[in-house]
């Protein structure tokens, strides 16, 4: 039986304008055990993106408790939070949120610069991560000159580099065609199978069978919870 | 770290081309006036600091009681007397510099103007840097002579050259004994020649006049010991100069006065020295240090306004574990890398500057990449520029949250919006003020110009009676030259009197007496030698009576006032005939002349009295025939040549002399001016920036307007209303301040112009029309464009 990497219990969010108030989270509830691949899906507003947020430390929670490898960190300043965030998480989006002014090799070098890691140990594990990703002969590209499939293998790389516990991905096929598409959920997988967490928002059912489970979210809560397969 | 750093800020500031340009360019204009301002403010700040032992130097002032007057000079003997009776007296020195020797070499005659006769321990006293010789050899020979580098080259070709040359000056032989270098630009000591006092003192004459202990012509110096209580000190040189003078009453007094303090002096009578004026130095370090906050507020404004551009980078960086210092150090990089590059292009335009700055402000400031006092100035400049640029945009960059720009909102609050809005408000106000600093500037020298000043000053050549001439010949000399003169078709008129018209400064108090002045009433009045020929020279009118008459034997001691003298000094009716005692002498009043200006505009024109003493006469006023003025100088030099063979003949026109009584007011003017023309052209050089920004977030607006049939005009209206707004709240802001400032610049001249309202309206139009124009350049580019291009790109 694997530890709970993550669990949250009455986690609320509440976003306040002048005139609104919207609820993204409602007394929300979830548990990610450690390795576990989670697809979270629903309909658009109903507090996917903002869980996903606050999973990835991005965001502060109004209300509830947040446990992180058994630790409460609902609380956690902001400084706390970034140095939280850049040990142990890693992000995948659905517009790759490459930097353009920087490189192949430099925006997946970034990770590791915050990380204080030495440049030439920097350099062995960008090469590894760019390898992995089968995107080495692109390294000094710029983002615009790649083809999305590229640019999301690149974001992936960039996600990996630090060897994070936990991949938060954002629709990450999002703007990809299927074949780039399953490209990149095949590489998730490999991931997951060699031991990271991912917890994965998405509309397409078709990533979501890649998942171990998938949590349905409505109005902020979760309503179904449906076991894909078993973890390993 | 910062290698990466800055490699992101090379890169974003090579992607965003016009905007790093814009900053650049307008960072490095503002910067290069600042740096040019602080340059002169330091040199002012730090007059004759470089004397290594300056806080131990004072100049002794003599105090006069009953008159209030303070003088920078004090009797010959003060000196010697000191230096045996008080002990804590280091050293010593006396300075002299009221003659100008004619120097002979190689048989070219030129007159020495910036000669100083100093005591030996001058050198001892002050800095100097002895590029040949030394202070010894000048103390140990009465005829020795020091040379300034340049002078040394000027006469002798080299410094080298110059080293025991002899130069012959007055009937006697100076052996050059060494060279210094030139003084500091900050030295309140610009001479360049240096002879022994004793020299001066062999003149029997001089000897014996300035041996009493009345008359004060010498400024002493003194070096004392850093532990001397000063007041005690200064307390035991009055009472030697009382004991020695004979002053029982206690009328006189001396003042110890810090060498650090001597340049901005204001109290005394007259100096020799150049002084400065510690408000100048003021408004002119605020205008230095507004016109680099102008050149900041572009930095500042176009890298928040394009913040939005950033955000999605900023994001980034923080999800992958950028903190929030990190992002702000690389931030502050980027405005460092800015700053840096700025400064660079501002050293270049100084130096290119540097030549014109250096002749508005008559110094002779020089850019050596290895002064200290040069980087002292940069370097506080660019820090400057770099605070004021990189902390608020590194603030608000790095203070972005991530999952706002990915969601979509507005990554910038509004107050970030007023702020921006505030600090083109506050460029323009400031560019408003300048330009109605200017032309209301300008209107004054305008009206300086053609004020009647009640003579005709053009075509008027003067040149001085040689000070050298034997006083019993004089009276003799003087008229054959003046006959030899009007002997020349090319001269009309030929005069002699005492004072140059455009500026008496000769004032005679307790020196007239006339019918039913109350004796307790001895105001100050302007006195002017003249002779029969003045009135007609100078083209003066007549109010009433009439001027001199050539052989008139009373009106040798006669007198003719100006309407002021009439009125001020309450002359009973009929002016004419009333007797009038001037300088003992019983005469009449014979005439009343119209006022003239013989003051710059800065000054009222009060009293004056024109009399005739030919012993007075020392300067010729020749007016010269129409469209002749090379053959009169010609002339003149010929018969120079002729009569005074041992003097050179320095001669300058009356309108010459005009243009430099204005001179500290023009250099003003211009330095306005150019700083008006930098504060406009960097505020639009944002504004530009602003503008174009504004069309580019607005594109899509502008596409779907314009589908719906928006005219150009109206577009270019939306986009150029916004910034036409802030123009006019800043010209509302300037025009109550520019009229108090300009209110205290004018209350400086006796007569003025009136600061009308429509200075005001035309220096907010100009404004508003330069601003107008910066910024359709963008709206209408924005307007014009295919909409179907626009959204489009959507």
């Amino acid at each position: 039986m694997q530890n709970n990497m993550i669990k949250i219990s009455n986690l609320e969010k509440i976003y306040r304008t002048e005139e609104v108030e919207t609820i993204a989270l409602n007394k929300m509830n979830m548990e990610v055990k450690e390795g576990e691949f989670v697809a979270v899906m629903g309909p658009s507003g109903c507090g996917k993106s903002t869980l996903l947020n606050i999973l990835g430390l991005l965001d502060d929670p109004n209300g509830g408790s947040f446990l992180f490898n058994g630790e409460e960190i609902a609380h956690y300043n902001e400084r706390q939070r970034a140095n939280l965030r850049k040990r142990t998480i890693g992000f995948v989006f659905q517009s790759f949120n490459l930097i353009d002014e920087l490189t192949v090799f430099e925006n997946v070098e970034l990770p590791l610069i915050y990380t204080g890691v030495k440049a030439s140990e920097r350099k062995e594990r960008v090469e590894a991560a760019l390898d992995k990703m089968q995107i080495m002969h692109r390294r000094n590209h710029y983002p615009q000159q790649l083809s999305g499939g590229q640019q999301q293998r690149v974001a992936v790389a960039r996600a990996v580099v630090n060897q994070p516990k936990l991949i938060l991905a954002d629709e990450p096929t999002g703007n990809l065609d299927s074949s780039n598409g399953n490209e990149v959920m095949a590489l998730l997988t490999d991931l997951n199978d060699a031991g990271t967490t991912i917890v994965m928002v998405t509309h397409s059912e078709h990533d979501a069978k890649y998942a171990h489970r998938i949590i349905r979210m409505l109005d902020g809560q979760t309503v179904t919870e449906s076991i894909l397969r078993e973890q390993l | 770290m910062f290698q990466n750093y800055f490699k992101s800020a090379w890169r974003s500031l090579w992607k965003n081309k016009s905007t790093s340009i814009i900053n650049i360019v307008g960072l490095s204009v503002g910067m290069t006036a600042a740096v040019l301002i602080f340059i002169w403010v330091q040199n002012e700040m730090s007059y004759d600091n470089y004397n290594k032992d300056a806080a131990n130097i004072y100049r002794l002032t003599t105090n006069l009681k009953t008159e209030g007057w303070i003088w920078e000079t004090t009797p010959l003997l003060l000196a010697d007397a000191v230096k045996k009776e008080v002990p804590e007296i280091e050293k010593i020195a006396r300075l002299y510099s009221g003659d100008m020797p004619v120097f002979n070499i190689n048989n070219n005659l030129s007159y020495e103007k910036n000669c100083a006769f100093v005591d030996d321990d001058w050198f001892n006293i002050f800095h100097y840097d002895f590029i040949e010789g030394n202070a010894a050899s000048f103390a140990n020979d009465i005829n020795s002579i020091i040379l300034t580098a340049s002078e040394a080259t000027k006469y002798f070709g080299s410094a080298n050259n110059a080293m025991g040359k002899i130069i012959h000056a007055d009937s006697l032989n100076y052996v050059v004994k060494a060279i210094v270098k030139d003084a500091p630009v900050n030295s309140s000591f610009q001479y360049s020649a240096f002879i022994p006092l004793q020299n001066l003192l062999r003149n029997a004459d001089r000897k014996s006049n300035d041996e009493n202990w009345d008359n004060a012509n010498y400024i002493t110096f003194i070096k004392v010991q850093p532990t001397v209580n000063i007041s005690a000190l200064t307390k035991k040189i009055t009472n030697v100069l009382q004991l020695r003078s004979g002053d029982t009453e206690k009328q006189s007094s001396i003042s110890l006065e810090d060498l650090k303090d001597m340049h901005f002096e204001t109290d005394l009578q007259s100096s020799f020295f150049a002084s400065g004026n510690k408000n100048t130095v003021y408004i002119f370090s605020v205008l230095g240090i507004l016109l680099l906050i102008i050149a900041c507020v572009n930095y500042v404004n176009l890298t928040t306004a394009k913040a939005s551009l950033r955000a999605k980078e900023v994001s980034v960086r923080k999800m992958v574990g950028a903190g929030r210092m990190q992002l702000f150090n690389q931030f502050l990089s980027e405005a460092f890398l800015v700053s840096i590059i700025a400064l660079a292009i501002t050293l270049l335009l100084v130096k290119l500057c540097l030549p014109a700055f250096n002749t508005i402000t008559d110094k002779h400031f020089s850019l050596s990449l290895l002064s200290a006092s040069l980087w002292k100035v940069v370097g506080i400049t660019l820090l400057s520029a770099f605070v004021l640029n990189s902390i608020y945009p590194a603030m608000v960059l790095s203070s972005f949250k991530p999952l706002h720009v990915f969601r979509g909102f507005t990554v910038l609050k509004l107050k970030d919006n007023y702020l921006r809005k505030g600090l083109v408000t506050l460029q323009f106000t400031f560019s408003v003020m300048l330009i109605a600093g200017t032309i209301i500037i300008y209107k004054q020298m305008q009206f300086i110009q053609q004020t009647n000043p009640g003579y005709n000053r053009s075509q008027v050549l003067m040149t001085h009676v040689p000070p050298n001439v034997d006083f019993s010949k004089k009276d003799q000399l003087v008229n054959v030259i003046k006959q030899e003169l009007l002997a020349q078709s090319s001269i009309q008129n030929v005069s002699l009197t005492n004072q140059p018209i455009l500026n008496i400064g000769s004032y005679s108090t307790g020196a007239a007496d006339w019918a039913g002045r109350d004796t307790t009433f001895n105001p100050k009045i302007a006195q002017l030698s003249v002779d029969a020929d003045y009135a007609n020279t100078m083209q003066l009118q007549m109010n009433e009576g009439r001027w001199f008459e050539k052989n008139n034997e009373s009106d040798k001691n006669n007198v003719i006032l100006n309407e002021t003298a009439v009125k001020e000094l309450n002359i009973p009716k009929p002016y004419i005939g009333q007797r009038f005692t001037w300088k003992g002498k019983k005469g009449q009043i014979i005439g009343i002349v119209k006022d003239f200006k013989y003051k710059s505009l800065h000054d009222k024109t009060g009293p004056l009295v024109v009399f005739q003493n030919p012993a007075w006469a020392n300067l010729f006023m020749i007016k010269v025939a129409p469209g002749n003025a090379q053959q009169a100088v010609n002339a003149l030099q010929k018969i120079w040549k002729q009569i005074l063979p041992g003097n050179p003949l320095e001669y300058n026109f009356l309108d010459d002399s005009f243009n430099q009584l204005y001179k500290a007011d023009r250099q003003t003017s211009s330095l306005i001016l150019i700083f008006a023309v930098i504060a406009i052209i960097v505020s639009c050089l944002g504004l530009f920036g602003l503008a174009a920004f504004a069309a580019e977030q607005r594109t899509k607006e502008i596409g779907i307007r314009k589908v719906l049939g928006a005219t150009v005009a109206n577009i270019t209206t939306l986009i150029s209303k916004d910034f036409v707004k802030l123009v006019c709240i800043a010209i509302v802001i300037a025009t109550p301040l520019s009229l108090l400032a300009m209110n205290k610049w004018i209350q400086s001249f006796a007569y003025r112009i009136k600061m009308s309202w429509w200075i005001f309206v035309v220096a907010g139009l100009i404004a508003l029309l330069i601003a107008l124009i910066t910024v359709s350049f963008q709206s209408i580019k924005a307007a014009i464009a295919n909409p179907v291009e626009s959204l489009r790109s959507e």
